[in-house]
């Protein structure tokens, strides 16, 4: 697998942060060579957080990148903050449960598109396994790690949670599950628009 | 020495954390900190750890304190350490002063954010001048400038022995985005890899009758006579210049016939090297040269490297306005190389960065 960068954002508190450990933690468990940094600057003080996370089979130079492979945009605010991150072999991804400006969209995109994600959290799951269907869409998009990967590195994280609460494991499995496939869908449905 | 990693294993972790690890497996008996944004997992980590291990930790009231109480620490044989950051940086150059003076083997991790001032939380790597030459003396100091968690660990050991050895203050130069990135590495415990670690020992209330047993220990960081000063000054420095040819380290690559030579250091120097690669399969002639000490800088080394190149060009690559480039043109005086930079206070440097540069001055 040639570089691989993710640009992840959403509001503070959504874990994005979170997400971006659990895809990394999993990468390194299947030996591929991975960065992640958060934007730590004062901002993520309830302001848009963005994951800056990188994966390759070789080793990776600097930690921060121009311009992302994916952007995953979680907000109207996150929209507007990332499109910079976008050039025209990115594939720019945002939620479509927001209003916003469709002027914030990048200008520069290979393709754009929208998934339902907050609302199937709220419909479907529950509004706290948001940031795991990011998760598994993630993975539906790119393929940077195993199903089984991610699963094993989310098992590592939450661990203490599920073993307070086990109908937290398949809830969790079930919101990267149906992230995954809502990804395969999205970019299934821009294929046969495109024609 | 107690074993704390067990086999060498691989580990995916901050940098912090990894300071953390490393000086745990380095033998640190002590921390004192205050806490400041890009190093305060330093503390964190250190805090959880510590005592699992028999280790301590002590939270000052600044970093003025957290500096003097490192200074007093190694006096006694304690194998201690401080972490800083920006103004917290400012702050303990009175101290870190003092360990030059009295020649205390203090070390100090600095993980540089953004300045002057507060600047940002993020990262810069604007506290070199400071690292390297902070202080009112003669930066009679040894500097690391770390590239990766691999480094920082590495480095982190090494300097606990190199501060040891000679008795100098001594410094790993990383950085917020270092700081604050995960990425893989390997942790060993340094017996394993055949590095002995250099046991700490007490420099006062040492046994044995003054002028009998053995000589006095003089730990003075005052003086009433300038002419002793300036004495104690000279035979400082001569003795900092005597050991810096064991001390310097530095990397070069590509350098043999290049036509333009890239200088960097710490996290720039892996978008160096990357753009290095890519500008070599475009036919570029560019070469890498990189600085791993700062402060002793390889001078020799670089001068060489221009010499036997016959490079036309060197470009400065950092994320300051020019505190390498100010090192870099003290140390290699009299070359008439031309000399190009890459100025981005306060942001990372990638590859394209250095590309684009490369292509606006060849």
């Amino acid at each position: 697998m040639s570089l691989i960068r993710i640009a992840l954002a959403g509001e503070g508190g959504q874990g994005v942060q979170a997400v971006a450990e659990i895809l990394t933690e999993a990468a390194y468990n299947e030996n591929q060579q991975t960065i992640y940094i958060p934007n730590f600057g004062l901002e993520q003080r309830g302001g848009v957080s963005i994951a800056f996370i990188q994966f390759s089979d070789q080793r990776i130079g600097a930690p921060k990148f121009n311009k992302a492979d994916v952007v995953i945009a979680l907000s109207g605010r996150a929209v507007a903050r990332t499109a910079g991150y976008s050039d025209e072999n990115t594939l720019f991804v945002y939620d479509s449960g927001f209003d916003f400006d469709k002027e914030d969209l990048p200008k520069e995109a290979k393709k754009i598109i929208a998934i339902p994600a907050v609302e199937t959290a709220n419909r479907v799951l529950h509004p706290k396994v948001f940031n795991i269907i990011i998760m598994g869409a993630v993975i539906g998009l790119t393929n940077v790690v195993s199903f089984e990967a991610a699963k094993e590195a989310l098992e590592h994280k939450l661990a203490y949670k599920f073993e307070t609460n086990p109908d937290l494991r398949e809830l969790n499995y079930k919101a990267m599950e149906i992230g995954k496939q809502m990804a395969e869908k999205s970019l299934q449905e821009e294929v046969d628009n495109n024609g | 020495m107690e074993k704390i990693i067990g086999e060498p294993k691989k580990a995916f972790m901050t940098g912090n954390e990894t300071v953390a690890w490393a000086c745990l497996a380095a033998g640190a008996d002590i921390m004192f900190g205050y806490p400041i944004t890009p190093q305060n997992e330093v503390m964190h980590y250190w805090t959880r750890l510590a005592p699992k291990y028999n280790r301590n930790f002590l939270q000052t009231e600044d970093e003025l304190s957290a500096g003097f109480t490192t200074c007093g620490a190694v006096q006694v044989g304690k194998k201690a350490f401080t972490a800083t950051a920006g103004p917290g940086n400012v702050l303990m150059q009175e101290p870190f002063g003092m360990a030059e003076a009295m020649r205390l083997p203090v070390l100090s991790i600095i993980q540089q954010r953004g300045g002057p001032s507060s600047g940002t939380v993020v990262y810069s790597q604007q506290e070199v001048t400071l690292t390297t030459y902070g202080g009112n003396g003669e930066g009679h100091r040894i500097v690391y400038s770390t590239a990766s968690h691999q480094e920082i660990y590495d480095y982190v050991i090494k300097g606990f022995n190199t501060a040891w050895k000679y008795r100098f203050p001594t410094f790993i130069l990383g950085d917020g985005y270092q700081a604050k990135m995960r990425e893989p590495l390997e942790m060993y415990d340094p017996q394993d890899k055949g590095i002995e670690i250099i046991q700490p020992y007490p420099l006062i209330g040492i046994p044995g009758k003054i002028g009998e047993d053995r000589e006095p220990q003089h730990l003075c960081n005052i003086y009433s006579l300038e002419e002793e000063l300036y004495e104690v000054v000279m035979r400082v420095s001569a003795e900092y210049e005597s050991i810096s040819p064991e001390i310097v380290e530095f990397q070069a690559r590509n350098c043999e016939d290049a036509d333009i030579i890239i200088i960097s250091h710490g996290v720039v120097s892996r978008a160096a090297d990357d753009a290095v690669k890519i500008l070599r399969a475009q036919g570029i002639k560019a070469g890498y040269f990189r600085p791993i000490t700062l402060r002793p800088f390889p001078q020799q080394q670089l001068r060489e490297v221009i010499v036997q190149s016959g490079a036309k060009c060197l470009l400065i690559a950092e994320s300051a306005y020019g505190q390498l480039e100010k090192l870099i043109k003290q140390e290699i005086y009299g070359e008439t190389v031309k000399i190009e930079n890459l100025f981005m206070p306060g942001v990372g440097i990638i590859d394209f960065d250095i590309i684009k540069k490369v292509k606006s001055i060849i």
